[in-house]
């Protein structure tokens, strides 16, 4: 499939090129294709946009770039030299350095030791006060202010964040890339941080921004470069790009017809794709008020969120991952207590219950993390069937002896309804592939006759077959009227499943409507964070 | 014919090396004791003995006759027990390390039965819960302090076991003294003790409360809700607490149920221990190390009741053993059985020890490779022909 | 209350529990908890007593540091590369040892006691309370230079990244694990000079229990100094002196406390402290944990 370009990229004359990527490929060893073909030319003296989904293959592309990852094919070059590096140290060496979305550091250290730590040969009395002039010196010039002499873990995250860029800057490097940055900034904190950018690139660095925010990527970028499943589909200098133009490319639809089958093919569409209408007639089953929670760094996750989940629908919420979605799910299956609003099913309140208790209120989870909170991957098969329901009288004998005649029963009625293929109740839940571990998860939370079901990224992971099943799964618990909250960042699979949609973006839902109601346009556009208004909707 | 023998050669290995990584935990325990063995052959070789007589020896002794098998036995009943509080506890995800503190107070509890009498089996029993209450209390606070304020309990166990050391060493100098032998405690009444079941040997009756107490814990962790919940905040907490566990209170019960076993383990350190039933204050040397040999049963046994079973036979074969090993013309000293078992942790403590001899494998595979290629040259050959 | 026996005891049982402790201190830093220390000293004692036979006490030493930084060794490349349990491996070297050293014991014909002869050990200086081993001085030294080094030096800095936050050393482009070896190497070497320091420089003998738990003193004395090398040696210094409080008062006459009760006291007043009553004490993040490379 070759990349489609809108227009390749021309630059001053006075930028040489930095760093050249030629057809870079990505296959891992399962057979994903990370990356596929992907040419780049990165210049000095510029700010490049990289826009994309989740799982566009953002990452994959930066670590090739940056020499951390080995292209299967293809190859990056440089006037330096070898571009090849066997670490992240090796990288900034040669001069090119990653502030990552979680940060390096060292919560116990302060700034400056965590600055020095990252500069030269070991064994030498680290001179501290040297060093704390120097990076005085660098935080005038970058305009870049953080209390030196407080351990980091004290810091708020906008301020470790800045460490975090000090520590790159002070070793000088000339392409810097930056992973979704703002995403724990405030406003007041982007500017600064965009200001600092720009006087960056009037240096002569290369910056690669990392970003699914199309207004960030329209203030400060000179050009845009836009990666969708994989493939290179957009090469643009920032002026001649619109936003929708831009979300276009960020998820699907290119102005060229055939540019690729993205949308869900018919082996992944679930059977029954009719939409249901909205039955406004039926009880709400969830219904959620001014629903407020921080995230674990303190920051507000999701601001004032309403809405209602009925009886016999599915309520999908489609956004970039890190918009609060996580952190709504949390709120609404007692893992986060939020600090503000209210969430009733059928009537009874359930914020703040202790997930021991959750199921009891009608709340079925299917976990976006299946290992860490689905499965406990030792036990059997039988033994994760029953997590959560084994103090159910039909499985819990005097004593409070486990009936496990009664409970294998049970399983392999779960494994035949459920098609889990496994040696046999007592197979190890590792051993399962994927999509029989989420058949079971799946089937353990059925059984326990809910009155909603929380998908969270429910076929994140799964081959074709499974992740098929799963949705056919969804839809006919839908037909049988419970209601389904559906949480994933494959928008493909939010737009064929959801009998209504919201796009969450930065906590909030940008619009609630039925999936008819948008183009994909305006969809890219809402989860790019530009107003309904704006957006034409 | 080449292209089947080839197969069913490949085929073959390849059993082999899935047998070998199949089997993984039972056989990562004999390899472990067979490096043990091995480190401690080399040593002797070292020092002028023969290893092979001398291993001989020791298994004549262990497992020779029924003499042997009856201080095997005898010598691994305690072990069983103070294993047993080890696995509990780090099957619910944390390091009890206390068991030496706990069995010790669990047998001078179980002394204090000598200050009262009651008709003989119901006096056993009393003692045996006493014992276990003891070694449960004294678990107790370990627990609590990691709980309520995340204490370690590896050094909070370690603490007490060193304070109990110091409080029943008191206790039998001072409270629970034989007034004519002030060397050593009273001795358990008659009527309380463990009956000894080989005449000639030192094996008693108490084996069978071990036993007993392993099936029991067996079945408490794999056949009941309180079991499974114990086995799921130790893998998964995260996925536990979402199942409704509450992994707090799981926790102590852990705890409790350990300390328990190990007071057990005191009770049967002193009433089933012919000749004196009774500790000896200075060195206390007959329950001195029970509580760290226990942790090493209980690591060569994979924290399963059946296997510290198992391994608790070996381990109480190596202590018998032992003895006849330091005997005859090629004594050596019965010190070494403590080196092997040293060195058996040590190589358990490596994970995956059979993927640690990489050579074994690419051996296998490369032969497997090497055939099937000359195989395939030869058919080559032939067709050419 | 013979004071002056009790100062001269306290001082000279501070040195096995000091060295040792801040041995580990620099073992903690870097993310590894080495509980194999009690087998550690014992078998350092061991060997040193039996290198000063063979080349006077300084040889000993030496040889008692070489045998304590070849199990460090061996602690620390099973548990960094090979991904082992500490705990289990910490297990492993205290059985082994113990049974390694009764053994040698018996076939040097000694079962159980060995008296270390008087040109092996280590002359001490006279003074008004007695013989006083050099060895204490280094006790009182050490201490500070590795106070010193942890705060000061960018190699400490390195040690404290690999406990605290491995990630960020090794995106420093810090080998993790080859630090901790380093860290570990030195920490047992130190105890295997405690151990050495006890058969040569001090008891003058070696038995099979010669150790009697002061490697887990000495890991108590770690908790208690919050791994500052300076606290440890205050805590070292308690620690021995209820140590010499014990040895006294058991050979007093009138007994007052039983000296069972005063020999917990250590005990009691880590528990305490670990338990937060007593200030606060914060550990690596990344202590325990072996560190996998995502």
């Amino acid at each position: 499939m070759t990349s489609e370009k809108l227009n390749t990229s021309t630059v001053e004359s006075n930028a040489g090129y930095f760093l050249r990527g030629e057809k870079m490929t990505k296959v891992y060893s399962d057979g994903t294709v990370a990356l596929k073909e992907a040419s780049i030319e990165i210049h000095t003296h510029e700010i490049i946009g990289l826009l994309g989904e989740n799982g566009a293959g953002k990452t994959t592309f930066t670590k090739i770039l940056s020499g951390l990852l080995p292209p299967t094919s293809g190859r990056v070059l440089s006037p330096k030299g070898p571009v090849r590096f066997s670490s992240p140290r090796e990288a900034l060496d040669f001069g090119i350095g990653m502030v990552h979305q979680h940060f390096a550091l060292v919560g116990t250290f302060t700034a400056t030791q965590n600055v020095a730590l990252s500069h030269e040969r070991p064994f030498t009395r680290v001179q501290l006060a040297r060093a704390e002039e120097s990076l005085k010196a660098l935080m005038e010039e970058s305009g870049l202010h953080v209390p030196l002499d407080v351990p980091i873990e004290k810091l708020a995250v906008g301020e470790q964040q800045r460490v975090e860029i000090l520590k790159v800057l002070s070793r000088d490097v000339d392409l810097l890339i930056l992973d979704e940055p703002t995403s724990v900034l405030t406003p007041l904190e982007v500017d600064e941080l965009f200001t600092l950018l720009d006087r960056l690139r009037s240096e002569g660095k290369s910056i690669i921004l990392i970003t699914h925010k199309l207004k960030e990527v329209q203030s400060v970028t000179d050009r845009v470069v836009v990666l969708r499943h994989g493939q290179l589909v957009g090469d643009v200098p920032t002026e001649q790009a619109t936003t929708e133009q831009l979300a276009q490319l960020m998820v699907g639809q290119a102005l060229d017809q055939d540019a690729g089958a993205v949308e869900l093919s018919d082996q992944e569409l679930p059977v029954h794709k009719e939409r249901k209408p909205v039955d406004r007639t039926a009880n709400s089953v969830l219904h959620v008020e001014s629903l407020t929670s921080r995230s674990n760094t303190g920051d507000i996750a999701i601001e004032n969120l309403s809405f209602d989940v009925f009886g016999g629908e599915i309520f999908g919420i489609a956004g970039v991952e890190g918009n609060g979605q996580t952190e709504l799910v949390e709120s609404l299956t007692g893992l986060r207590v939020p600090i503000q609003g209210s969430a009733t099913i059928n009537g009874t309140n359930i914020l703040g219950v202790d997930p021991r208790h959750i199921y009891k209120l009608g709340v079925a989870h299917i976990p976006e993390d299946r290992w860490e909170l689905g499965l406990v991957l030792p036990f059997t098969l039988a033994e994760n069937a029953i997590l959560g329901v084994h103090q159910w009288e039909e499985f819990k004998g005097p004593l409070s002896f486990l009936r496990w005649g009664k409970i294998n029963t049970h399983v392999r009625a779960l494994m035949d309804r459920f098609e889990i293929r496994a040696a046999g109740p007592s197979a190890p839940a590792k051993s399962l592939s994927g999509g029989n571990q989420q058949k079971l998860i799946v089937g353990r939370e059925l059984a326990k006759d809910p009155a909603i079901i929380v998908a969270s990224q429910p076929t994140r992971g799964l081959d074709i077959g499974a992740a098929k099943y799963i949705r056919d799964l969804l839809v006919e618990m839908r037909d049988m009227g419970r209601a389904i909250l559906l949480v994933s960042a494959d928008l493909d699979e939010v737009l064929a499943l959801a009998d209504r949609i919201a796009i969450m973006y930065e906590g909030r839902f940008m619009t609630v409507c039925s999936p008819d109601d948008l183009n994909r346009e305006q969809i890219g556009l809402l989860m790019g964070g530009v107003e309904r208004e704006e957006a034409r909707v | 014919m080449s292209e089947q023998s080839a197969a069913k050669q490949s085929r073959l290995l390849r059993g082999v090396h899935k047998t070998v990584t199949g089997l993984n935990p039972v056989l990562e325990s004999l390899l472990a004791g067979v490096v043990g063995l091995l480190i401690g052959a080399i040593l002797m070789y070292i020092w002028g003995f023969n290893p092979w007589q001398a291993y001989i020896a020791l298994f004549k002794g262990a497992f020779g006759d029924s003499y042997g098998w009856a201080s095997s036995i005898a010598r691994g009943t305690p072990l069983v027990l103070t294993a047993l509080t080890f696995s509990i506890c780090l099957r619910a995800g944390m390091f009890n390390i206390g068991a030496e503190g706990q069995m010790m107070i669990g047998a001078m509890a179980s002394v204090s039965i000598a200050l009262f009498t009651l008709p003989s089996g119901i006096h056993t029993i009393v003692g045996l819960l006493i014992a276990a209450s003891a070694g449960a209390i004294w678990s107790i606070v370990p627990a609590i302090l990691k709980i309520t304020r995340g204490v370690s309990e590896v050094i909070s166990t370690i603490m007490f076991n060193w304070i109990s050391r110091f409080l029943v060493i008191w206790l039998g100098v001072y409270v629970l003294v034989d007034p004519i032998r002030a060397e050593k405690t009273l001795s358990i009444p008659v009527a309380a003790r463990f009956p000894v079941i080989v005449r000639g040997t030192d094996l008693t009756a108490s084996v069978f409360m071990a036993v007993g107490v392993a099936l029991i814990i067996y079945f408490v962790l794999w056949h009941t809700t309180v079991g499974y919940e114990v086995r799921a905040a130790g893998l998964n907490p995260t996925a536990a607490r979402y199942g409704g566990i509450r992994n707090k209170r799981t926790m102590i019960l852990a705890f409790l149920l350990g300390g328990a076993t190990a007071g057990l383990a005191g009770a049967a350190l002193v009433m089933g221990l012919p000749p004196s039933y009774a500790i000896f204050s200075s060195g206390m040397p007959n329950l001195t190390n029970m509580g760290f040999d226990g942790m090493a049963v209980a690591m060569v046994g994979r924290n399963h009741p059946i296997g510290i079973l198992l391994a608790a036979l070996f381990f109480g074969g190596l202590n018998a053993g032992g003895r006849m090993m330091q005997l005859g013309s090629n004594a050596v000293p019965l010190e070494m059985v403590r080196v092997v078992m040293g060195a058996i942790v040590l190589a358990m403590s490596i994970p995956e020890l059979i993927r640690l001899f990489p050579a074994i494998k690419k051996s296998i595979e490369n032969f497997a490779g090497r055939i099937r290629d000359r195989r395939e040259r030869r058919a080559v050959k032939e067709a050419g022909e | 209350m013979n004071w002056l026996f009790l100062l001269n005891y306290s001082l000279h049982a501070m040195v096995p529990l000091t060295l040792t402790a801040v041995g580990e201190i620099v073992t903690e830093t870097s993310g590894l908890f080495n509980i194999g220390l009690e087998g550690i000293l014992l078998i350092s004692a061991f060997a040193g007593a039996l290198g000063a036979e063979a080349g006077g006490p300084i040889v000993g030493l030496l040889v008692g540091m070489g045998v304590g930084a070849a199990f460090g060794l061996l602690f620390a490349v099973i548990n960094t590369y090979w991904k082992g349990t500490q705990m289990v491996t910490g297990i492993g070297i205290n059985l082994f040892a113990v049974g390694f050293v009764a053994f040698g014991l018996i076939l040097l014909g000694a079962p159980g006691f060995y008296d270390v002869s008087t040109s092996s050990e280590l002359t001490p200086i006279r003074t008004g309370m007695g013989g006083v081993s050099p060895m204490i001085f280094v006790a009182l030294v050490v201490p500070f230079f590795i106070h010193w080094f942890l705060k000061r030096t960018r190699a400490g800095l390195i040690l404290k990244a690999a406990g605290e936050m491995p990630e960020a050393a090794d995106v420093s482009g810090i080998n993790v694990n080859k630090v901790r070896i380093l860290a570990a190497i030195f920490g047992a070497a130190l105890a295997g000079l405690g151990g050495a320091y006890m058969s040569i420089a001090w008891l003058g003998s070696v038995t099979k229990d010669l150790s009697a738990g002061r490697g887990f003193i000495a890991l108590a004395c770690v908790v208690f100094s919050g791994l500052n090398p300076l606290l440890a040696l205050l805590g070292g210094f308690i620690f021995a002196f209820f140590q010499g409080l014990a040895e006294t008062l058991k050979t007093m006459p009138n007994k007052i406390i039983p000296w069972q009760f005063v020999s917990m006291l250590p005990y009691i007043v880590t528990l305490l402290v670990v338990s937060g009553a007593i200030g606060r004490v914060r550990f690596p993040k990344a202590l325990g944990v072996p560190y996998k490379r995502e």
